[in-house]
């Protein structure tokens, strides 16, 4: 039981990470996101690549955030002007075309059977309690990333985001350079979900392109949303209620003897996708919601 | 090589064919409600699965099944657009994709969770493939290819000539000037929530018949409806239809330089090209 919870806990901190980068980019600045996934993919693929063939976690960490950023810079200067609904379409899109992309350059990526074997980090020091070395050792990235964020959302440079946010236009008649901001913020989400690529990477020491899919991102706007969009906390919280939602059906097996796997799995989207909808209808703003900065007037 | 790409030409066609109905129905909901709406994918696996019902554990001819597919997907449509998207009708568009991409969870997950995750097939009666000119053609091809254009004449002829296609269009053109006309925008919605539905659904018959049925059959084509929607201008029928059959026709052509798994990234390929060069597609009315 104690194995599982920490299995529990480490996927609640990669879904965390998740969140928060999604936060700087839907959160604070109001930019939409629908590809989460494929910088979490290539976080994941950067760092696998690297370490599998014998190159220090090191390299393979500033690998993964530096790649994802790329990425995240790359979509965000070629779509952002975009208007707001061909954005959904086109983010989603570009995260299944990276999918593709793995799934087809198997000189590169191995394909549809993925890299295995990614050594784990530290890993010789311990006999046993790796697990919980691994968990401690995400709860603190957690940490450190929050409380980055959270200077950054206290800071001037967040009060323009938030700014872009509201209103753009205004913004932009104040004399900020709206489109550098709207791309910083994108890139910094991106790094972060890389950062989570890297994390899962080495955890579950395999990584394959069926991980990588457009499910994964909404599970992570479920957990932004329902933690409270905007708030740094809410989105840690909101990893934890996604975690709940999805282990709660592994646990109403135990009470309904006719559960296969299959509909087990699909069981659990189907209270994601209602859990979703429900959000949208009764709250939006979360369970904690963002706190409003006081007037200045 | 010439006999090869004619042949990849009318595999085109038929993959043309199958994306425009959903293609139109798709385009016309998104001029009205001004949101991508992403259970369509999830419509047609509804409609495959619906027809795969009728026609094999009921036994019925698949011509029927193909009837009460169409039926279930506009109830359907009409169902998820009264449950989830009614109450959001103001909200951003993000809002609302979202919530579309949540039904299309509901959806998908409900054929997975009765039918299961694996392959199936029609029962369908064997009939020899007609080679034309050096090209093979299925009958069930040129049957789908036939109903396809029949559905694409009937939508057109709504649109055109009759009191609904106009108020339809009418609501696309200009929402708040349709309305200040009397024009019950909620009933336009239903109605064209419930057409969508059907057209969806059966393409979702076509795809089914055409190649096999699984619950994420839907999904993987929902990439190139929308990029033949966009191609043709969101809002227009005929565009629509074109649109379709130009990715259908580049989506089989480009198997001659490209593996099969890119067959779908060539749809969104486009899709981001047109968005960036011309964000208001290629055809105007």
């Amino acid at each position: 039981m104690s194995a599982y919870l920490v299995a529990i806990g480490t996927f609640v901190g990669i879904y965390a990470l998740l969140a928060l980068g999604l936060n700087v980019q839907w959160g604070f600045t109001g930019l939409v996101n629908l590809g989460h996934v494929g910088f979490f993919a290539m976080g994941a693929y950067s760092t696998a690549l690297l370490t599998v063939h014998g190159a220090p976690f090191a390299l393979g960490l500033a690998a993964a955030i530096v790649m994802s950023a790329c990425l995240g810079a790359f979509v965000a200067m070629t779509t952002l002007r975009l208007k707001e609904d061909f954005l959904t379409i086109v983010t989603l899109g570009f995260s299944e075309i990276f999918r593709l992309f793995l799934i087809n350059e198997d000189w590169l990526t191995r394909g549809a059977n993925g890299i295995t074997g990614i050594p784990r980090p530290w890993r010789s020091f311990f006999s046993q309690g790796y697990e919980l070395f691994y968990l401690c050792l995400i709860s603190a990235v957690v940490l450190i990333v929050y409380l980055i964020l959270e200077r950054i959302r206290r800071s001037p440079y967040g009060r323009v985001l938030r700014a872009i946010r509201e209103d753009d236009e205004i913004a932009s008649v104040a004399g900020k350079n709206v489109f550098r901001f709207k791309v910083q913020a994108f890139t910094l989400g991106a790094a972060i979900a890389g950062l989570a690529g890297f994390l899962y990477a080495h955890y579950i020491t395999y990584v394959s392109p069926d991980t990588f899919v457009p499910a994964l991102t909404i599970y992570v706007w479920v957990a932004l949303i329902a933690g409270g969009s905007g708030n740094n906390r809410g989105a840690i919280l909101g990893a934890f209620v996604l975690m709940g939602f999805l282990e709660g059906a592994r646990f109403v097996k135990d009470f309904i003897p006719f559960l296969t796997d299959v509909r087990l799995a699909a069981a659990r989207e189907i209270i994601v996708g209602l859990a979703l909808i429900l959000l949208m209808f009764y709250k939006q703003e979360g369970l904690l919601p963002e706190e409003r900065s006081k007037s200045l007037v | 090589m010439l006999l090869s790409l004619l042949q990849f030409f009318f595999n085109g066609l038929i993959s043309g064919g199958i994306l425009a109905l959903p293609a139109i129905g798709f385009s016309l909901l998104y001029k009205i409600l001004r949101f991508p709406n992403f259970a369509f994918g999830s419509y047609l696996t509804c409609g495959a699965y619906a027809a795969l019902f009728v026609n094999e554990t009921l036994g019925q001819p698949i011509l029927l099944a193909f009837v009460a597919a169409m039926a279930t997907t506009a109830l359907i449509g009409v169902a998820v657009d009264q449950g989830a998207f009614r109450r959001l009708r103001r909200r951003r568009p993000l809002t609302l994709a979202i919530v579309s991409i949540g039904a299309s969870f509901i959806l998908e997950n409900t054929v997975r969770f009765i039918w299961g995750g694996g392959l199936q097939h029609y029962r369908l009666p064997v009939y020899r493939d007609i080679t034309l000119g050096g090209i093979h053609m299925g009958k069930e091809q040129i049957t789908i290819l036939g109903i396809a254009s029949f559905f694409m004449v009937l939508v057109q002829a709504l649109l055109q000539r009759t009191r609904l296609g106009k108020a339809m269009r009418a609501l696309a053109d200009n929402p708040q000037l349709a309305e200040i006309k009397g024009i019950d925008t909620e009933r336009i919605i239903l109605l064209t929530s419930g057409i969508g539905g059907a057209l969806a659904g059966a393409s979702g018959v076509f795809l089914g018949v055409d190649t096999v049925i699984d619950p994420l059959m839907g999904f993987n084509l929902i990439l190139s409806v929308f990029a033949g929607a966009i191609l043709g201008g969101i809002g227009s029928a005929k565009g629509a239809m074109a649109g379709a059959l130009v990715i259908g026709l580049a989506e089989e052509i480009s198997l001659i330089v490209l593996p099969s798994t890119y067959k779908s990234a060539l749809g969104l390929g486009i899709i981001i090209l047109i968005l960036i060069l011309r964000p208001s597609g290629f055809v105007r009315n």
